[in-house]
């Protein structure tokens, strides 16, 4: 032995000496050598997007070095790499301008959740019971591949589908290309609360088929017929940011903001007058207020004459609709309705928006439809422009913008073909709904019914669970993201973001798996996708930006391509966005007017006599549709208006419980004609004595260990109404019962504002 | 010059988000116990949306009110302190020394703001949802009283940035997590020993009044009421 070889191999000895010295658990894996350079101690801001709702927020990341325990080619060891430990709003974003929600914060613990799935695993036991083995991406890949050439080769491509949550920006095209170019049908883009009938009615009266955007800091006077604007509804932040200066943004000026709905919600609790009127009757109340106006002439020539043009009276003053003849239907007192028309015809700007309950019956479109024209007849540009309008299109051919097809009507159809056994095959990524669809579309069967099923998700959920292979897409911020919103702001954005951080796990972005599958079943499904990644795909589709100017001044695609990267996206520029407000479209020619066939009164599943309350479900301010339940800061966020945190309740007029004999707290029974949930009861004076109401989002069977065996699932109770014409879900046309079934020790209600009770147990400090 | 950190929160803009609830929780390694332990009242929030009902159906009122740890300037949880746990910092904070705090709850007892949190139990983050946790904010273990730093971590960090670079820190340079994320701007956080500065300007509105101000614990936080439309007087 030499002096060198010596000293090598007693350096190396000496060294696993060492490690074995210590006595933290730790200390004994291995330790990998790190992929990138960072600093100790010093944070970089990296840029992403926010993917917990389709408002499409831009984030800044803080990316810090740390120790990350990882698997790295079937070794467990310790490694140093960039984590993310903070989320802020990206200021140059023009939704957010630099501002997050409670629920964006919490994609932190979408990335670092105990029970992401960290690696591909193949099913082993029966159907839906949760027996999963690892399996490697190779042989993973080689199955679908091989299940994808079966079909294509047996002629039987069209027995393919995809279902997913609904996506914008490239991610949409990927997959609507490759379902094309394989042959499939085209993708099922599902959520329980669909924009489907609002982006209808902004059809028929705008000439958009898409959500809003409210210029609220230039408004003096706001109706919101239900909408949810500053809680979970469209661009809740970019609607707060204009909120606060509406109200203290211009010294001397406070706009009224009006909100009319049955239960009180965080939005309604800030508006300066709160107004009750019985459900489904909101579109006779806007007419009823248009009526005033258009009979006392207050509003400009010719205003809302397009969108009124759906309502056979509108040229003769609406005669149907004077304050008593509404009062009548909405119980709002026709002197109310008279002043509301007085006050918001002589403000300045004024508004007018409509939005979840309101929608959800079965004359939800009359509903939409009325709010619409009451907007089109007072927001006619007091100073310029409207304050309603719509987001610029994001200058690229092909629309990634979702149709007005509602989701269930596309569910529906998907269920049946997989019922009478056409569907051989099923791609699911992030959809769940066996948890947020009503049991009539009887998916759970149809789920069953599908010989094979691939799941992309990152967690076992009530539907994932079904799968034969599970292959975990990367979390948002370990990939490439882009997005296009539809809404809150007056320029249009691209949003664009590379990975903040690298993968934790053995994970592979969804759209990347995509794209080998398609090179490997080659053919047109080769040719249609010639990506090798994801990020390839983005760029060759973004670049094109570069020639409408707008927020980057680059030279070359490849300065273009990194500055996108290090603002997080593209924006037009804010001077040169067009007045997108639907202006001209107000006072031009009316169209057919289809709207007629929209039935004006709504109907409810179950008779009164039987079923005496209106039963509505509304999304949670934390949880959203159920699909952020698994995050532990959104179960331990209180409520606001009851306080409530990690439960079910259902909030319950306190004369109702007088006479129910219902207290705080109590377990209580609600059926409807279709099924029965229990949960406690929160008595609340923000509430029709008629009406029962429950947050969405508890109730799950299977979606980790922070949100499973929690609660009731409302979803489970609901009637199948649909509005007629779009085929959505009537989600607040259900009619139930309510029981008392026990006292607070079976509901388990557990509030914040509880305070401390009983004494320490062992085993905790006292 | 020395500093006066100081927030004020205006009513008419909070709409109740919560926005800033779980940025705190973010920032600040706040754990979360689990239903069974919020049940026991052993939630911890620094900051909380407090709603208040008025009224009844068909006309229900609620009013928000964010409260956090008022940063009194005559603060009863530091006299009350045996350990001196508890203590006021030269910049206008109620600062908490973990390592001294014994877990009397003497200061939770004496805080009229109850924004004071017990740590019942060490925290616990399942595995890897410790990677998401803030290491410029020491985590604290089982026996220790916590609550709302204003960000102190943040507040530093701006200090001596701004020293290094000899310069005055200038308004709006940095702010708490909370008021980052506020999208209506209802928290507003800075130096009231700064004249030009936004929480000065907002503090001495006519709205403005203290939480339980006769108390005379001087808080550093300011509250402005919320309007009412009628009400144009929007200094």
């Amino acid at each position: 032995m030499d002096r060198r070889n010596f000293i090598k191999i007693s350096a190396v000895s000496g060294a696993i000496a060492t490690l074995d010295a210590c006595g933290h658990p730790d200390q004994k894996l291995i330790r990998f050598v790190p992929e990138e350079n960072l600093i100790p101690g010093i944070a970089t801001w990296k840029p992403s997007v926010c993917t917990l709702c389709s408002a499409g927020c831009g984030l800044l990341v803080r990316v810090m070095e740390g120790d990350a325990e990882v698997v790295r080619h079937g070794k467990r060891g310790l490694m140093k790499m960039g984590l993310a430990k903070k989320l802020e709003g990206n200021p140059q974003n023009p939704v957010n301008m630099g501002k997050l929600c409670a629920r964006g914060h919490a994609g932190l613990q979408v990335l670092y959740h105990p029970d992401r799935i960290t690696h591909p695993i193949k099913r082993t036991g029966a159907r839906g019971a949760g027996q999963f083995q690892e399996i490697s991406w190779d042989d993973a890949l080689k199955e679908v591949a091989s299940r994808l050439t079966t079909l294509e080769s047996s002629k039987a491509a069209n027995s393919l589908a995809f279902l997913s949550r609904p996506l914008s920006g490239q991610r949409h095209e990927l997959i609507e290309s490759f379902l094309k170019a394989f042959g499939a049908p085209p993708a099922v883009w599902y959520e329980p609360f669909d924009e489907a009938v609002l982006r209808q009615a902004n059809l028929m009266s705008f000439g958009h088929a898409a959500l809003p955007t409210f210029d609220l800091a230039r408004a003096d006077y706001v109706i919101s017929f239900g909408a949810d604007f500053l809680g979970a509804w469209n661009s809740p932040v970019a609607q707060s940011i204009g909120y606060g200066e509406m109200r203290r943004g211009r010294p001397g000026r406070r706009a009224k903001f009006v909100q009319v709905e049955s239960r009180m919600s965080q939005t309604g609790a800030n508006a300066d007058e709160w107004i009750a009127c019985h459900p489904g009757t909101e579109g006779a109340l806007a007419l009823g207020i248009a009526h005033v106006i258009l009979g006392e002439k207050l509003a400009a020539q010719g205003a809302g004459t397009r969108a009124g043009a759906r309502f056979p009276g509108w040229s003769a003053g609406l005669p149907e609709f004077t304050p008593e003849a509404v009062e009548k239907q909405t119980g709002v007192s026709a002197a109310v309705i008279t002043r509301l028309a007085h006050e918001i015809a002589r403000s300045g700007s004024a508004t007018v928006m409509i939005a979840g309950a309101p929608l959800a019956h079965t004359n939800g479109l009359f509903n939409a439809l009325a709010a619409n024209a009451l907007e089109a007849l007072v927001d006619t540009g007091h100073d310029e422009k409207p304050i309603l309008a719509f987001t610029p299109a994001v200058p690229l051919g092909g629309g990634a913008q979702s149709a007005t097809q509602a989701s269930l009507a596309s569910l529906n159809a998907l269920a049946q073909s997989a019922l009478r056994g056409q569907l051989q095959m099923l791609l699911l990524y992030d959809a769940n709904p066996i948890f947020s669809a009503p049991a009539a579309t009887q998916i759970r069967e149809a789920i069953a019914k599908i010989p094979y099923i691939v799941s992309f998700g990152s967690f076992i959920d009530e539907t994932s669970a079904h799968a034969d292979l599970i292959l975990p897409d990367n979390a948002p911020l370990e990939s490439w993201l882009d997005s296009v919103p539809q809404a809150g702001s007056f320029q249009s954005v691209a949003n664009i973001a590379p990975p903040a951080v690298a993968p934790l796990h053995n994970t592979h972005p969804m759209p990347d798996v995509l794209l080998v599958l398609a090179q490997k079943l080659g053919g047109d499904t080769a040719k249609a996708l010639p990506y090798s990644t994801f990020d390839a795909m983005l760029r060759a589709a973004l670049v094109p930006l570069r020639t409408h100017g707008g927020s980057i001044d680059a030279h070359s695609d490849d300065d273009f391509w990194t500055a996108v990267q290090k603002q997080g996206g593209w924006w037009s520029a804010a001077s040169a966005a067009p007045a997108a407000g639907p202006k001209s479209a107000r006072s031009a020619a009316a169209p057919a007017a289809s709207g007629k066939n929209a039935p004006a009164l709504p109907e409810f599943a179950g008779a009164a006599a039987d079923f005496p309350f209106y039963f509505q479900p509304f999304v949670s301010q934390s949880l959203g549709d159920g699909s952020l339940a698994h995050l532990p800061w959104m179960q331990e966020l209180p409520d606001v208006l009851s306080t409530a945190m990690w439960s079910s309740w259902v909030e319950i007029h306190p004369k109702t419980g007088a006479r129910l004999g219902i207290q705080q707290g109590d377990l209580v029974a609600i059926a409807s004609e279709v099924g029965t949930l229990r949960a406690a009861a929160v008595l609340s004076p923000g509430i029709a004595p008629d009406l029962l109401a429950m947050p969405v989002g508890q109730g799950h069977e299977n979606f980790g260990r922070f949100a499973s065996g929690r609660g009731a699932n409302p979803f489970s109770i609901l009637a199948p109404l649909t509005e007629p014409q779009t085929g959505s879900l009537a989600w607040a046309a259900t009619r139930v019962k309510l029981t008392r079934v026990g006292g607070p020790e079976q509901a388990r209600l557990v509030l914040f504002s509880g305070g401390l009770s009983g004494f320490p147990r062992e085993g905790e400090h006292r | 010059m020395s500093h006066k950190w100081a927030m004020v929160v205006d009513l008419d803009r909070c709409t109740g988000c919560e926005a800033c609830v779980v940025a705190c929780h973010a920032e600040n390694n706040i754990p979360t116990v689990g239903g069974d332990q919020a049940a026991r009242g052993r939630a911890m929030h620094w900051i909380r949306v407090e709603r208040y009902w008025e009224g009844d159906f068909p006309n229900p009122r609620v009013r928000f009110q964010p409260v956090l740890c008022q940063q009194c300037d005559d603060a009863p949880c530091e006299s009350v302190c045996p350990t001196y746990a508890s203590y006021h910092t030269s910049e206008g904070l109620n600062g908490q020394a973990y390592n001294r705090c014994i877990g009397t709850r003497f200061c939770a007892n004496a805080c009229p703001y109850s924004v004071r949190f017990f740590n019942f139990f060490d925290p616990k983050w399942d595995k890897p949802l410790n990677l998401q946790l803030n290491p410029d904010v020491s985590l604290r273990s089982v026996g220790v009283m916590e609550k709302c730093t204003f960000c102190v971590q943040r507040i530093k960090s701006a200090e001596i940035q701004a020293e290094a670079e000899k310069r005055e820190l200038k308004d709006g340079e940095f702010t708490t997590a909370c008021a980052q994320s506020c999208a209506s701007k209802a928290l507003v956080f800075g130096d009231m020993n700064d004249p030009h500065s936004e929480v000065s300007r907002l503090a001495s509105s006519n709205r403005s009044s203290k939480l339980l101000g006769e108390l005379g614990t001087k808080p550093s936080v300011t509250y402005l009421e919320r309007g009412t439309w009628q009400d144009a007087n929007n200094a």
